[in-house]
């Protein structure tokens, strides 16, 4: 499955982009994500704890047991510090 | 009437003040939050902000309807940020809120800004004068129905 994945903030500067692409095994979950992402990215290990994700524009909960789609896009999302 | 804006150029509170009074509110409160040009003791030249639209838009309009559901009088809120780069001393976010009397005004006022902090995936990352640059991290944001989150 192709898996787009937006990174914001600092998860920004460690791609080094706005969108990377991944390709998982059908039936992946956040958790295979994370693993996937962070063997390419190092440095993502140390924040990934913080990390939000959300899922098709919505936040899933930090289980990792979220199911991901072919052509799903997920959002890495640092805790957050607008206004 | 409410609204939530994500915008890039600069902000006017004398408009959204007046797009969001009306003769039913005695009470209209803007906030407006002002880049600050100092940060734990260093000195700031500008503010850029960041957003994952799609979801920050979301966030900012479920916090202007759940202030208007909990009212009891008219409540009216308006949310409008900016994005990009803002300069020390310049407008990144107004908050107006109209009601009938002043206590829900400054009370709508106060959590919109609250929440906006925890709830909405925006970002800011810090210039500092000596060319330093640091993405500022602060609240986790936390699913709706996340048991597992601190």
């Amino acid at each position: 499955m192709r898996i787009r994945v937006l990174g914001f903030a600092s998860v920004q500067d460690v791609f080094g982009e706005e969108e990377v692409t991944l390709e998982l095994e059908e039936g992946a979950t956040t958790a295979a994500l994370e693993k996937a992402l962070i063997a390419q990215y190092p440095m993502l290990a140390d924040t990934w704890p913080r990390l939000a994700i959300a899922v098709d524009g919505a936040l899933v909960p930090g289980d990792q047991q979220t199911l991901l789609s072919d052509g799903c896009e997920v959002a890495l999302l640092p805790p957050v510090s607008g206004g | 009437m409410s609204h939530v804006e994500l915008v890039e150029t600069p902000l006017d509170p004398t408009s959204l003040e007046a797009s969001i009074a009306g003769p039913d509110c005695g009470a209209v409160l803007v906030f407006v939050g002002r880049v600050r040009n100092h940060h734990a003791g260093r000195s700031v030249e500008r503010l850029t902000y960041s957003a994952y639209r799609p979801l920050a838009l979301q966030a900012m309009q479920r916090i202007v309807d759940d202030l208007e559901s909990a009212a009891e009088g008219p409540l009216r809120a308006t949310i409008v940020h900016r994005l990009g780069d803002v300069e020390a001393g310049a407008a990144s976010v107004i908050i107006a809120v109209a009601s009938a009397h002043r206590a829900a005004a400054y009370d709508a006022s106060r959590e919109a800004l609250e929440r906006l902090k925890r709830e909405v995936p925006i970002w800011k990352r810090e210039h500092y004068a000596d060319g330093e640059a640091v993405w500022r991290e602060e609240e986790r944001l936390v699913a709706p129905d996340d048991a597992g989150a601190s």
